[in-house]
């Protein structure tokens, strides 16, 4: 059998390189080092071989892949830089050879039970900075020689590599996936709105921190985000899926655009010093016809009246998230003609280096109309992207109030759960402002209709459940609503029961309610006065 | 390679920048740590010219955030320079960097 320390070194690497071909590209960095490793214990004739990698933090190493030692990567052993033998091959970049172990030059307990003798490290080196380290380790005693150091080294830069290349793929497809998991899977469905988006992710520059949301308030207003985290790649993703949900959850707690940009302010610089982004909020009230806007160094919305050409939107623009504590911010009201168009957007949609971001913004105004939603999207894209494949996220969302349709109907279906009264008032609430219902008339009707709904999601249904459906339209001067579940409606228990009833029958002027083995439904009828818009 | 050049002008305790070229993420560490060199710990008052920058993304606004922050802590007031019409002058009002420093002309 040939000693494999006397063949040509060449020779050797062959072997290495076999296993760094693209073939083994499905393989995920854990395996790929496993692969490797095994291929370096035969080439250097040693009895260990592990990788340890740098975590995020850049103060630990922890064993990634071993052989001959496992334990390593079983126990997750972590070595902070700079002490014992692997750290110190990190701190000084530099390869290590340790002719006989003892306590003095090796903390790591493992390889001492192993009962390694010698031991030679050398690290793995990126553009200067380190990746990790790689090290072998011999039973007998061994003095490792100048070659099989450099031949270590060699063997080290391809598994740098190797192992960059595959983490970068994989952290692309995670940030994707991410990406992907946080952009609002549908817009929501509002009477009187009609909501549309586009979302690019920039390709040659890997991934950015863009995103949007839209959802209804429990006012009946609606809320509406868009935003741009500097920076690229999973981080940015990440910190954006944060800055996301903190939005979200100040949205609920303190509906102001001004109130929840300081709060998220407040919460980035203290959690994630460093970072900073670009927001934008809007909350529309809940008649459409006004929306208050805070703006944290984020391009400025078009608006696109029906009888107007578009323009941007002038706003009080304050600096963006992350910079500078304790700042005031400010918001502006702006008023929403009906049929009118508002489009948001990112500014991977505009800057484009070399052109004059003026004449982008000119374009873009030129191609936003009052349209349906969707259509402006389009146009937009068509004018300001074309065929050009994007270099930065780009991030679009645009949004119709009413326009001349009329009063659509309000069509609800949802399950007939308690958690769903509240969604049915929200909806109610708006609809009846959207069709100028007085506030006295809107009261009652809410009243009626929560009785209805109440009574369905209480007695149509046994623990297996089912939906309820409820549909309100304008009919002349009436409002007509029906409240429908395909459930058996159980005898009433407890005291309460019949309440329900008077209470619907009070509050409209006719009431009637069928129930058959298909399931109920209660018809009611309101004559309401409109006010004049 | 994005280039940009930072031309330092020292009078007293006042400290004139001119920022000019292109800044992106190519570039962005290096511009910040000129720009942190350029500003001693003496300095009482620094201008910074952006009206020759013909490009600046997002990552180059972060420096100026930043720099901006640094100065209101330690006291040092900032004016930008940017004159009307200018690409820069665009970028620091999109931005809201003028409620951060006082913005010239």
């Amino acid at each position: 059998m040939t000693d494999p320390n006397q063949q040509p070194a060449t020779d050797r690497l062959r072997r290495i390189e076999l296993v760094t071909e693209p073939s083994l590209g499905h393989l995920d960095v854990e395996e790929l080092l496993d692969e490797l490793l095994e291929r370096v214990r035969e080439l250097l004739d040693v009895d260990t071989a592990a990788v340890l990698l740098l975590d995020p933090s850049g103060s630990e190493l922890v064993a990634t892949a071993a052989h001959g030692i496992e334990e390593e990567v079983q126990q997750g052993v972590r070595v902070p830089l700079g002490r014992g033998f692997a750290g110190r091959i990190a701190a000084d970049k530099r390869p290590v050879v340790i002719e006989r172990v003892d306590h003095t030059n090796v903390i790591n307990p493992l390889l001492r039970d192993r009962g390694i003798q010698s031991l030679l490290g050398v690290p793995l080196l990126s553009a200067g900075s380190v990746l990790g380290v790689m090290h072998v380790g011999t039973l007998r005693q061994r003095t490792f020689t100048e070659d099989d150091v450099q031949l270590l080294q060699l063997v080290a830069e391809r598994v740098t590599v190797a192992t960059q290349s595959r983490r970068s793929a994989i952290e692309h497809s995670a940030a994707r996936a991410l990406q992907r998991s946080l952009l609002p899977g549908a817009l929501p469905s509002i009477p009187g709105v009609s909501i549309a988006a586009r979302y690019v992710a920039g390709e040659a520059a890997g991934l950015g921190g863009d995103w949007y949301d839209a959802f209804p308030l429990p006012s009946g207003g609606l809320f509406l985000v868009i935003g741009d985290v500097v920076g690229r790649g999973l981080r940015a993703a990440v910190v954006m899926g944060r800055l996301r949900s903190t939005v979200r959850a100040y949205a609920l707690t303190d509906p102001d655009p001004a109130r929840v940009l300081s709060l998220l302010d407040q919460k980035i610089q203290y959690f994630e010093p460093g970072e900073m982004a670009t927001v934008l909020v809007a909350i529309f009230h809940p008649t459409l016809d006004k929306v208050e806007i805070s703006c944290a160094g984020h391009p400025p919305p078009v608006l696109a009246p029906p009888d107007a050409p578009a323009g941007l939107v002038d706003l009080a623009v304050d600096p963006p998230i992350g910079v500078r504590p304790a700042l005031v911010r400010r918001s502006t009201t702006i008023e929403i003609p009906d049929g009118a168009v508002m489009c948001f957007y990112t500014d991977g949609l505009v800057e484009r280096r070399g052109v004059d971001i003026d004449e982008r913004f000119a374009q873009l105004c030129a191609s936003v109309f009052a349209d349906e939603a969707d259509s402006v999207c389009t146009a937009v894209m068509r004018s300001l992207v074309g065929s050009e494949s994007a270099s930065d996220d780009i991030a679009l969302i645009a949004l119709r109030v009413r326009g001349d349709e009329g009063q659509a109907a309000l069509d609800i279906h949802v399950p007939a759960v308690p958690a769903s009264l509240t969604h049915i008032r929200t909806a109610l609430r708006r609809w009846l402002v959207n069709a100028s219902v007085t506030s006295d008339d809107a009261t009652d009707i809410l009243l009626a209709l929560g009785e209805a709904t109440a009574n369905a999601v209480e007695h149509a249904y046994g623990p297996g459940r089912g939906t309820v459906s409820v549909h309100v339209a304008l009919d002349g001067s009436d409002v007509l609503a029906t409240v429908s579940d395909v459930g058996r409606w159980r005898p009433a228990r407890g005291e309460n029961r019949g309440r329900g009833t008077t209470i619907m029958k009070e509050c409209m002027d006719d009431v009637d309610v069928r129930s058959d083995a298909s399931g109920t439904t209660v018809t009611m009828r309101r004559r309401v006065e409109q006010v004049q818009r | 390679m994005t280039n940009a050049s930072v031309a330092v002008h020292v009078e007293g305790d006042d400290v004139a920048i001119a920022l000019s070229g292109e800044v992106d993420l190519d570039n962005a560490a290096t511009v910040e740590s000129q720009l942190h060199k350029a500003i001693s710990n003496q300095a009482k008052a620094v201008s910074l010219d952006l009206s020759d920058v013909a490009y600046i993304d997002s990552i180059g606004m972060r420096i100026l955030f930043a720099l901006a922050a640094t100065l209101e802590s330690l006291n040092i007031t900032l004016t930008v320079v940017a004159q009307p019409g200018t690409a820069a002058r665009r970028v620091v009002t999109l931005s809201g960097l003028d409620r951060l420093a006082v913005l010239e002309p």
